[in-house]
């Protein structure tokens, strides 16, 4: 487990449009030195900008570690996931150890687009860890500052 | 020079990093992007990491220099010490090892000997539906998420040992693999004493 701990990580997830209502993002960043950076930007209905920022535990950084390890994200590749459109982008990057990842695509609404692209296996990995990180960060987020964070 | 990939990761230097430890590493390379200092090892040569996707081959996208390199993030007030964060009502906990089967009344048995629990989140595998195997627990007082991490880190619950932390910090975290060797004059300051509460 030291050896795992030791190893440099990295993540950063976004998702986003520009659309009639400007850019409209979600993106939010784990530093090496635990810093947690959230950022959600909408303007519809002149709703604005929340940037907010926390330094985490080496605790919380291993469990979010281990929630991408065990997704196996790292040994997938985005060759054949849909590529980004007008209706939107996410983009993530991660970084562990000596691997370093930046994967783009579409937004994906459900299951539904997953199942009917060129990688379903791939994608849906993609799709979940999604849903799994964005879940511990509102919670960080939300327990933290006492916001909804979306 | 600023070739494609590492325009993927590109950052601004940020006024507030300069407060970090690695400050001094980055400065002298400039020319490198922000994210390439900031996650570089003891070599500081990301450029042995092995490389996968699309985003390495995008055009500099000067937005995502923008979202994230902003200054204007709103954080709680700290000292920038070690030790735990207050959260704006609370202190929260961190509960890792959790049994996939656990229920919130686990949990809140469990902990709820240490003091009132003003909130939990047990989250679920978006995949499989059971809890995805960490909780955060929030306590009014900081005196009483410290006895439940002292009693419940290493503890059994539901055939599993749990490990309990502080979720929140004070400050940076030092990275032992960077602390080797990077920071010679340096390391009094990770070595502070504890804060008291």
């Amino acid at each position: 487990m030291a050896a795992e701990e030791e190893k440099e990580f990295y993540l950063r997830y976004y998702v986003g449009h520009k659309g009639k209502f400007g850019h409209e993002f979600l993106e939010f960043e784990f530093r090496p030195d635990g810093k947690l950076r959230y950022a959600n930007n909408s303007n519809y209905k002149n709703d604005t900008m929340i940037r907010k920022e926390v330094f985490l535990t080496p605790a919380v950084l291993k469990e979010c570690k281990r929630i991408v390890s065990e997704s196996e994200i790292m040994k997938e590749d985005d060759t054949k996931w849909p590529e980004p459109d007008r209706v939107g982008r996410q983009e993530i990057e991660i970084v562990m150890g000596d691997d370093h990842i930046s994967f783009t695509t579409s937004k994906i609404g459900s299951l539904v687009d997953v199942n009917g692209s060129h990688d379903p296996e791939g994608l849906r990995i993609f799709y979940y860890l999604v849903q799994d990180l964005k879940c511990l960060v509102f919670s960080l987020i939300s327990l933290h500052f006492k916001i909804k964070p979306i | 020079m600023a070739n494609i990939e590492s325009e993927a990761v590109d950052f601004e230097p940020e006024e507030d990093d300069l407060m970090d430890e690695d400050a001094g590493d980055v400065s002298p390379r400039a020319g490198h992007p922000r994210l390439r200092s900031a996650i570089a090892g003891a070599n500081g040569d990301s450029a042995q990491r092995k490389t996968k996707g699309r985003g390495f081959l995008e055009e500099r996208d000067s937005d995502r220099q923008r979202r994230l390199s902003s200054r204007d993030f709103e954080s709680l007030g700290s000292d920038g010490g070690p030790g735990p964060q207050r959260s704006i009502e609370g202190w929260i906990i961190l509960v890792t090892g959790v049994h996939e089967e656990a229920q919130e009344d686990d949990i809140t048995n469990a902990f709820g000997d240490f003091g009132e629990i003003k909130s939990l989140h047990l989250n679920l595998d978006r995949r499989t539906g059971f809890v995805k195997g960490y909780a955060l627990v929030e306590y009014e007082k900081s005196e009483e998420a410290q006895s439940a991490i002292t009693a419940m880190d290493g503890a059994e619950l539901l055939t599993k040992n749990v490990n309990v932390d502080w979720a929140f910090s004070n400050g940076p975290t030092v990275n032992p693999y960077r602390r080797k060797s990077l920071r010679s004059g340096r390391s009094q300051r990770s070595r502070s004493p504890r804060r008291r509460y």
